[in-house]
């Protein structure tokens, strides 16, 4: 047996024996079980073998070691029967097999914990001196920061194993730093997670939300399958050519409608000449619609802008 | 655990403080090596929790000194002897025992005589 599960065998063990002679006062405990945890020490190295086998479940072992003692029964009715209760769970809980056998496996555990804090710990330092940058669980090792992110977790779980191996020789107080430590780590890192949940969140929304890429969309009414362009004192225009910013013919949704475009000389129809002269299906001229003008201020001058029956295909 | 085993763990219950007195009067001891010289002396059933709780409470009643001898393979270990009120008690109890057992011996012997077991 090796001497880690055997030292936590004894610890376990030796708590089970507590635990069972809880009800006892304080004073007569302390005389009794004093020096409980070197007694059983020796019995595992001389004896070998689990303690449990080589003494017997630890509440019975508790109960010869209270009649041998000669130890004051506690008067059942003096004693709150709920306390009792629980005093005899708890006894029960840390004296079964698989309390002592996961008691026995945790501190393997530890090499695992000590890369996992070191990882925590530069999660928790990249949160802090960088607000608002979206930190994700895994560092993107192509971008500059994420490269440094994961060198710095290396070296970190480096030192965090150094430290965690030596943790053994630690004093007292170094002992008590080193957990207080751990237990910041933990808090902070769930703050930090928890964040990191919302950051994800947001992102998500934000490449949800469909880029407004089309003409059209840019009416909120909906589709604009045909453009009426009129005069500023109301005359109705045709073969209006449109462009947008960049000099693109601008072009509307399709419609139900049949459309038919002019064709230029060289052939092309031209397809952003507005209005669109369209047919229903029954071959119906689509008629414009009915508008209402803006009142104008005091018309000044009224430019009569009136475009050529022939459009050059390309602008300027 | 049978009818037998039992018996024969509360008989020794009533002259375990003597076995152990005894046993620590040959020599200094600590709790396990008390537990294996008692069983190396016939005392089979002697539990460990028995022997290190009465090893507590003859140190409380303070029949025992204590200390402690550092050990190179293992934990350190705690030492138990007579002190003069130790010797006391288990010249006293000795001698409560030789009559006692001579008693039961008088009477067994007589019993013995008619059926075996």
């Amino acid at each position: 047996m090796a001497s880690n599960d055997q030292a936590s065998d004894v610890a376990a063990y030796a708590a089970s024996v507590r635990a069972a002679l809880s009800d006892l006062p304080r004073d007569q405990t302390e005389v009794l079980l004093e020096d409980l945890e070197d007694h059983l020490r020796e019995i595992a190295a001389e004896a070998g073998g689990p303690l449990n086998e080589r003494l017997g479940p630890p509440q019975q072992y508790a109960e010869d070691l209270r009649a041998a003692y000669g130890a004051a029964q506690v008067n059942p009715a003096r004693q709150d029967p709920a306390l009792h209760d629980l005093q005899r769970g708890l006894a029960w809980v840390t004296g079964s097999t698989w309390y002592r056998q996961t008691r026995a496996f945790l501190p393997e555990l530890r090499p695992a914990w000590w890369v996992l804090r070191a990882y925590l710990a530069v999660l928790i330092l990249m949160a802090a001196i960088s607000a608002g940058y979206n930190l994700g669980p895994i560092p993107n090792p192509v971008t500059k920061r994420g490269f440094v992110e994961i060198l710095a977790t290396g070296v970190a779980i480096w030192l965090s194993v150094r430290i965690g191996r030596r943790s053994r020789k630690l004093s007292q107080t170094a002992l008590v730093l080193a957990y207080s430590a751990n237990m910041l780590i933990a808090l902070l890192a769930v703050m930090v997670l928890g964040n990191m949940r919302s950051f994800a969140y947001s992102e998500l929304i934000g490449t949800a939300n469909p880029q407004q890429t089309t003409f059209a969309n840019a009416f909120a009414a909906g589709q604009v399958t045909n453009i009426y362009p009129y005069s500023q004192d109301g005359k109705p225009l045709t073969n209006v050519l449109l462009y947008d910013q960049d000099g693109r013919p601008i072009m509307v949704d399709k419609s139900e409608a049949q459309t038919s475009y002019p064709i230029g000389a060289d052939g092309k129809a031209v397809t952003n000449a507005y209005p669109l002269t369209q047919r229903h299906l029954n071959g119906d001229l689509v008629v414009a619609p009915r508008v209402a003008f803006p009142p104008w201020p005091t018309p000044t001058t009224s430019p009569t802008a009136t475009p050529t029956a022939t459009p050059s295909p390309s602008p300027h | 655990m049978n009818q037998a085993e039992v018996d024969t763990t509360q008989l020794l219950k009533g002259v375990l403080d003597l076995a152990v007195l005894a046993v620590l009067s040959e020599a200094d001891s600590y709790g396990y090596d008390v537990v294996r010289r008692l069983r190396e002396n016939g005392l089979d059933h002697v539990g460990d929790a028995s022997v290190y709780g009465t090893l507590r409470r003859l140190y409380q009643a303070g029949a025992l000194n204590s200390y402690v001898v550092p050990s190179d393979e293992g934990p350190h270990r705690k030492y138990y002897g007579l002190n003069n009120r130790g010797r006391k008690a288990l010249d006293q109890s000795a001698q409560t025992w030789v009559s006692l057992s001579k008693a039961l011996n008088h009477l067994l012997n007589g019993r013995s005589n008619g059926h075996g077991k």
